[in-house]
Parts: structure tokens; sequence; C-alpha cells
């Protein structure tokens, strides 16, 4: 037995293997895409055995892939982040339907905050919308036995299951005991059996609806007395006596609450003043919601908060139960004001909510009113997390969002694209990846990014409408396979005079440099012809496609010209590989006698290895400063080079300044 | 509870120099949790890592320092440093690089970005909160990376060792080697010994 540091997202990986998934597919997404790379992993060093793991070229082909081998009997897990789960939607609500024969889990990551999502979306919401059941964990132990656990719930009824774990948990790190010769489950299916039930037809879709309404009764049930009731644990605290107040948790909010509890209980201890006897709940199976454990939790209690991320489901689930019992029961929250809204929670947080319901509820004659000043728990949550009990940064500081990296080849791509259009009006049309940060100062090269391939589509009824201004699409290699294709031929097919620019550096950059259909490059091991992506817009019918190899500016601009200038849809193929990947080249250098702090090679591209020196002087430059290059940063690309108008900068030495590539 | 916070820009390595403090907390068989900023803000952007070590045999609870808690600040950069400042305990220690990295909205702006006008804010705001004035330990990273004779990959393992060497974690110089050489690569494990031998010196000399 090892001890292991793992991520929350390899401990699912591990669990999932243990439980006997021979079949793994997903797409690439915030915070999910480390669940599949480890499952690869694991296989690649000889320990999953049997098992298939592959990227599919997006949710819905991935959800489909595990669906047909579930029919077989085998064990499947299919991964995404939230988001995915839209795009996989049509195939689950049908699924089902049709139920599933080898146990099938659907591993769907949650991004509260965001941090690196386009929405703030609850598939938790999304089980209750799909009437399958979700697993929520508060920490990665937890999901590491509900992953393992899904599985054979999936099994029993014959249901998929989704595994819904949020950001705090997929990237938290903690040590497991891994058995090295544990070795992975029973991967056999049974085969497929043909059977009418396989074939979704509205008589029969009638007939399973009813079958699913039975079994989420029957899962609630289980979920509240069965052993799946370890998921939904009550504990007490505080003062001795019967409770009247209880806090109930989701995911990580009830590590954040269980800590909140015990630092208001250490200062409340040392200030002498009595903590509220409480009840403490987690519900970690959200849907369907164990009502009847969260009953025998509200018994005897005045008022419940409820903390969780993202949507007030718990929340809703506890107003039904009272009202279904009418239980005289306040249930605070999102709903009341009492809970962030949306984003992230904390410790912080809980700390301050947990103290303001304890202020208002938890004393003999609980207040009414919403604010009567501080209450002597909120006293206790300012001194240990209050402004005076902080130190902080009196100015201001410059933000540091995050940037296109030094020398990545899509900042010349969109410089390019910028330049060709010289004064011509235009609508640039971005879409999902590292590209989307093109929209920031000073490239401000995307208008528009919506979702998965929404680009190419947009720039068309953009077009519609505007037809006096060019429309340009950027779409990243990865996002053209997994939602492009259809923008496209709807391009050719309707006519619409776009300019579709392919940003070809080789990989999913963002979520982490994944393999794509356009690398050839599997997880299986095997290498097969990468599908081309010149062929692919040729075959579809755009007459004007141009491959650019982003060897320098100039030709990068000419072929940016080219392409929109043609009258119909077009495309451009910028082909660079992600500076991630590639050797960089040696840091370029300022030549302190030319450089005439202009500042053009910053207010133009926006590179983060380029800063500027207010205090530095030379002789073009006077006072008025200079650029650097930091070299620690700089890839030697040279587009700063190209653009400066002095051929300032270049390479360090023994090189024609200002000529650098 | 042992609270380290580490601080810097996205592909500094604060990942790895994570990684590094939780195999030492597990060598002493403390429970412990890290959590990582992963996703969008690693290009570029302001990034934390928490570790969380439960060294009186107690559970750790939640992935996620509290504001006021950190044991450790270890920033990589000085403007983070000022950044997490909240997260500091008030007998806390704050380890930072002092080589900055201009952000881009800096360069853009006509506001000038200095470290040293950074960390003598630093320095006022935990004077003014009645910190110690061994609270701020700013690191001339550059010299002692030169001195050990590598180059900014060794980043991380050199401020590690900085703010190991403060003596403010139960946490030792070796415990931080053993860990050092657990975690990393064979083939880098000569340089960030070497690396940590150096940070050890320059702070044994101050």
């Amino acid at each position: 037995m090892a001890q292991k540091l793992l991520m929350g997202n390899e401990a699912f990986a591990h669990a999932a293997l243990k439980a006997g998934a021979r079949v793994v597919a997903g797409y690439p997404g915030t915070p999910s895409s480390e669940l599949v790379e480890t499952v690869a992993k694991l296989r690649q060093d000889g320990e999953a055995e049997g098992v298939h793991v592959e990227w599919s070229t997006n949710e819905k082909t991935a959800l489909e892939v595990v669906a047909g081998a579930a029919y077989c009997g085998a064990r499947v897990l299919f991964t995404c982040k939230q988001v995915g789960l839209n795009v996989a939607s049509d195939a689950l609500m049908s699924l089902n339907y049709v139920g599933v024969e080898g146990g099938t889990v659907l591993f769907v990551a949650d991004d509260p905050g965001p941090i690196s999502s386009q929405t703030e979306q609850d598939t938790r919401r999304f089980a209750a919308f799909a009437k399958v059941p979700v697993l929520d964990p508060a920490n990665p132990e937890q999901g590491y036995a509900m992953m393992q656990d899904a599985f054979a719930l999936s099994e029993r009824y014959r249901t998929p299951v989704i595994v819904r774990p949020t950001t705090r948990i997929c990237h938290a790190s903690t040590y497991f005991d891994i058995d090295a010769d544990e070795g992975i489950g029973p991967v056999d299916g049974s085969g497929f059996r043909k059977d009418p039930k396989w074939v979704i037809f509205p008589k029969r879709s009638f007939e399973a609806h009813g079958e699913i309404n039975e079994r989420l009764g029957l899962m609630a049930e289980e979920f509240s007395d069965g052993e799946l009731a370890r998921f939904n644990p009550v504990t007490q605290g505080g003062s001795d006596g019967a409770p009247r107040v209880g806090i109930i948790a989701c995911g990580v909010s009830y590590a954040y609450a269980a800590e909140a509890l015990d630092m208001l209980q250490r200062r409340a201890a040392q200030e002498g003043a009595p903590m509220p006897a409480y009840r403490l709940m987690q519900v970690g199976t959200p849907y369907p919601f164990p009502s009847k454990a969260a009953a025998r939790f509200a018994e005897g209690l005045d008022a419940v908060l409820a903390l969780e991320e993202l949507d007030h489901v718990v929340e809703d689930e506890m107003l039904r139960l009272a009202g279904a019992l009418r239980l005289p029961l306040h249930i605070c929250g999102k709903l009341t004001g009492e809970a962030r809204d949306r984003g992230e929670n904390s410790v912080e947080d809980a700390l301050s909510r947990i103290a303001a319901f304890f202020d208002r509820r938890g004393g003999e004659n609980p207040s009414t009113s919403a604010d009567e000043g501080e209450g002597a728990f909120a006293s206790i949550a300012s001194s240990l997390i209050g402004p005076d009990a902080l130190t902080a940064y009196p100015d201001a500081l410059p933000a540091r969002p995050p940037v296109l990296c030094a020398g990545c080849p899509h900042r010349m791509s969109f410089y390019a694209v910028k330049r060709a259009l010289r004064k011509r009006e235009a609508v640039l049309c971005g879409d999902i990846g590292c590209y989307t940060l093109g929209n920031a100062l000073p490239l401000d090269a995307v208008d528009t990014c919506l979702c998965m391939g929404a680009g190419i589509t947009m720039a068309q009824g953009f077009s519609i409408i505007e037809p006096e201004k060019k429309q340009v699409a950027f779409v990243g290699d990865s996002t053209f396979f997994a939602s492009g294709l259809t923008g496209i031929a709807n391009a050719v097919y309707n006519g619409h005079d776009v300019t579709v620019c392919v940003l070809d550096n080789a990989t999913t950059a963002m979520t982490g440099s994944q393999p794509h259909p356009g690398t050839g490059v599997t997880l299986m091991g095997e290498h097969r012809k990468p599908i081309d992506i010149e062929g692919v817009l040729r075959a579809l019918g755009i007459e004007c496609v141009i491959t650019c190899d982003m060897e320098n500016l100039a030709e990068a601009q000419e072929a940016a010209s080219r392409a929109i200038d043609f009258e119909g849809p077009s495309a451009i193929i910028f082909r660079s590989p992600c500076v991630q990947l590639e050797k960089p080249d040696p840091a370029l250098l300022v030549d302190a006698e030319r450089c005439t702090g202009c500042k053009k090679c910053i207010t133009e591209i926006g590179c983060p290895a380029v800063g500027f020196d207010s205090s530095a002087a030379g002789a073009a430059s006077g006072n008025r400063g200079q650029a650097f290059v930091d070299a620690s940063l700089c890839t030697g690309c040279g587009l700063c080079a190209a653009i400066c108008p002095f051929g300032a900068i270049g390479k360090a030495s023994g090189e024609e300044k200002g000529a650098a590539r | 509870m042992i609270n380290v916070l580490l601080t810097g820009v996205g592909g500094q390595g604060t990942v790895l120099a994570a990684k590094v403090l939780a195999e030492a907390a597990r060598s002493k068989g403390w429970k412990v949790r890290t959590a990582e900023t992963i996703g969008m803000a690693q290009r570029g952007g302001s990034v934390i890592s928490h570790v969380r070590m439960g060294n009186d045999g107690e559970d750790v609870r939640a992935p996620l320092i509290t504001v006021g808690t950190a044991d450790l600040v270890i920033a990589f950069e000085p403007g983070e440093a000022a950044r997490v400042l909240p997260y500091l305990a008030k007998d806390g220690v704050l380890v930072t690089a002092t080589t900055p990295l201009q952000p881009v909205a800096a360069a853009l702006s006509h506001v000038a970005y200095s470290a040293d006008d950074v960390i003598h804010g630093i320095e006022d705001a935990l004077i003014a909160h009645g910190c110690s004035r061994d609270a701020l330990v700013a690191i001339d990273d550059a010299s002692i990376l030169a001195a050990a004779n590598t180059n900014r990959k060794a980043l991380n393992t050199v401020l590690l060792a900085c703010a190991i060497a403060q003596g403010r974690i139960p946490v030792s110089v070796n415990d931080l080697k053993a860990a050092v050489t657990a975690c990393v690569k064979p083939r880098f494990k000569d340089m960030n010994l070497a690396a940590v031998d150096a940070a050890a010196a320059s702070i044994s000399q101050r």
C-alpha cells in the first residue's frame, strides 16, 4: 500500500478503474480534464489493462460512444465540464429513457466562480431536468467513494448516474492509500443482446417515463435509509440540548461550514459566549432528494440555513419539504439573501453567514428582523475575518488577468488579420479556447464569444444584417473538430460571406495540451494520420482556403488579406505549434541606443515579455523611458521586432537587429 | 494547523512547490490538503496554491486557507505578494521574491510598476497592522539563482528554502531536501538541491 498525493480528478480516475470502468471517453474542459488524462497515463503504465480511453471529438460523441459500450454491459465513464453536458444533453435525455445495461457514470465538473467557464450552471439542476441521480462530494475522499458506488447504483436501477464535483474538489489534492497490485475490477460486459427496448419510440418512452418516476422514488428512499445514506450525514454540535437551528450544506460548502463552525466555537469559548445547539447535514445526493433523511434532520428545528454553490437546489427542496410536511421552519439561504447568490463560497463567507444566522435564529427568542446591528456572533466573526483583523496593501495594484503567452502564435494571427483589415469595418467573432484572450487590450481582436463553435455561425448572422462589414471568425483546431464543421457547411450551403481563421496550434491548449483529431495522436498510444483541416475545408466546399505557416508577420498579413478580399466563404489556417510545447528561441533584446520609447511594441500587441521602464534613458529616447524584454518570458518569436519602426529590438548578439525571423 | 499560501504568476511553478510541501508534511505523518489554480489563470494570470497541514494530528477540512490564518506566505513575485496580504496571520511570515514581472496592464499604462515601491508598501502595511519587523522577508532571488548557478526554473525551490529557513513552521531544511528529492525528476535533483543550499546559505548570512 503506497500513499500517493492525488488531485481530486486523479482520485476519481483511480476509483472508476477500481470499479471496473471498461470504456472512458470525454472532451477536455476545466475543471474536468485530468480524469481522462490519469486513466490514459495509468493505462500507459500498464495499470489499466483492457481499458479503452479516448478524447472524443466532443461531448455528445463521447457520451454516445460510452452508451454503446454500456448497452453491451460494460461499465463506462463519460467526462466533461458543466457546459459540456449541454452538448451531450441530447444523448443524455434519451439515454435515461432507454436505460443502460453496464454501469454508466457521467462525471460532470461544475465551476463556481466561474473560474474558467462561460456559465455558472448547476449540474444538480440538469440532473433533475434529465431525471437522473446526481452525487455531490464534499472532498476528494468522498468523491473516490461516490465514484465507485455510482457504477453499482447505475446498474441497480439501469439509469445513468451523474457524479458532479466542483473545482475545489477536482483540483484539491490529498494523500490516498493506493495499492499498486490492486489492479482494476472486472471489465467484461455480457455482450449486446438485441431487444426492442433499445430503439426509442414514443410508446416505449411513455412506459419508460413511468419506470423513471418509480426508480427515482426508490432511489430517494435509498439515499435516506440505504447504504448510500452515508453520503447524507447529520451531526450535532454547539451547546448541549435540543437544537433549534440547523445548517444544511452541499459539496465543498459542507467543508467550509464545518471549518467555520469550529472557528466560531473556539473563539466563542475564549469569549465565554455559548454556541447554540445546532445540527449540520451534508446532502451528498441532492437528486433525487433524500426527503426522509432531511425530515429527520429538520425535526424540532425552527430555522435551517442552506449553504450551497451555484443554484438554490437544496434550499428549494427544503422549502418543498417544509410545505409538504407543514413544518414551522424558516428556510434561509440564497432566496432570502442570507447566502451568496452566485460565485464560490468560502470559509470566510460561511463564517459570516452562520454567525448572522446564529444571531438572528440561534437565541431563545429568535428575532425576525434581518438587521438589528451587530450581534454577538457577527462580532466574533468580525474579530476573525473583519477588516481590522487583516492586513491589506493600501494602494491599487495593476490587474493581472490571464493573457496570451509570450510568443503565442495566436497573437501574430490576430495582429495580421487586424492589419489586413486596415480601416475596413469588421466584426471579429471569437470562440472557446486560449484565443478568447485575444479580446484583451491592446489586441482587442475578439468582439464576441458565446459557446463552442459559435464564432463561425454567429459571423454568418452578422453578415446577414451587416453585409457592408467584414465578418471574421476565429476558431481553434480542437474547437474546429468539436463543433466547427456544421457551421462551415452552413456557410457554404447558405452562401454566407465570412472568413474563418483556424488557429491551428496542434493541440487543445487552454485545457492543458490534449491531442485531437487534427493531431492524429490518441490516448491508446496509436498515431493515426491527422485529419487535414485544409482538406476538410475544401471538401466542405470552401473555395478559398489559405494555409499560412506563420514564418513572419508579412506573410501572415498577406494570407489574411487574400482570404478577407475573397468574395464568398473563405478560410485561413494559421499553423504554428503552441508555444507551451516548443523549445523557445533565445530571448530578444532592446537596443538602448535605438529605442525611442514610443511604446509601439507594447501598445500594438501586449506581449507579457515586453515591459516598459520609465526610468531608462538613451540616445533616441531621452527621458521618455524605454521598452525592455523580460528574458525569462521571451521566446524570441520576433513579432515585437517586426513591429518596431526603429529596428530597436533584435537578437542578443551577432545578428542583425530588427531582423529576427 | 499550518497554513502555507503560495502565490505567483501563472507559469512560475507554484504547483510543484505545493507538492513539495505536501510531501514534507506526509513524511511527518500529517494530514495535508492542497488546492491549486488550474485553468485560464495559468496563462500569465495571478495564481494561488493553498497548502494546509494538520501538524497536531487534526483533520484538515477546507482545501482553502481562510484570510488572516496563513503562517507562511511565499510569493514568487512582489505584486502578487501585495495582492494576498489579507491571508497573512498576524504572527505570520511573508517571504517574497523581489524580481518583478510587469503586468501587461502596467506596461500599457503610464503608472510605473516598481518592485521597491511594492515591497515598501507591504512593509508599511505590515507595520501599520502591528506585525513584527521580521514578518517580511524580501529575497534577492536573482542573486541566489546566480550563486546556485541555475536559471529561473529553480525559483520555486529557492523560495521554498528561504521560507523554510525562517523556522516559522516545524519543517526543516533537511525535510525540504528530502521532499524535493522525492518530487522532482531525477535529472533536476542536483540542480534543485544546490538551489536549496544556496538559498539557505543566503538566509543564514542575513
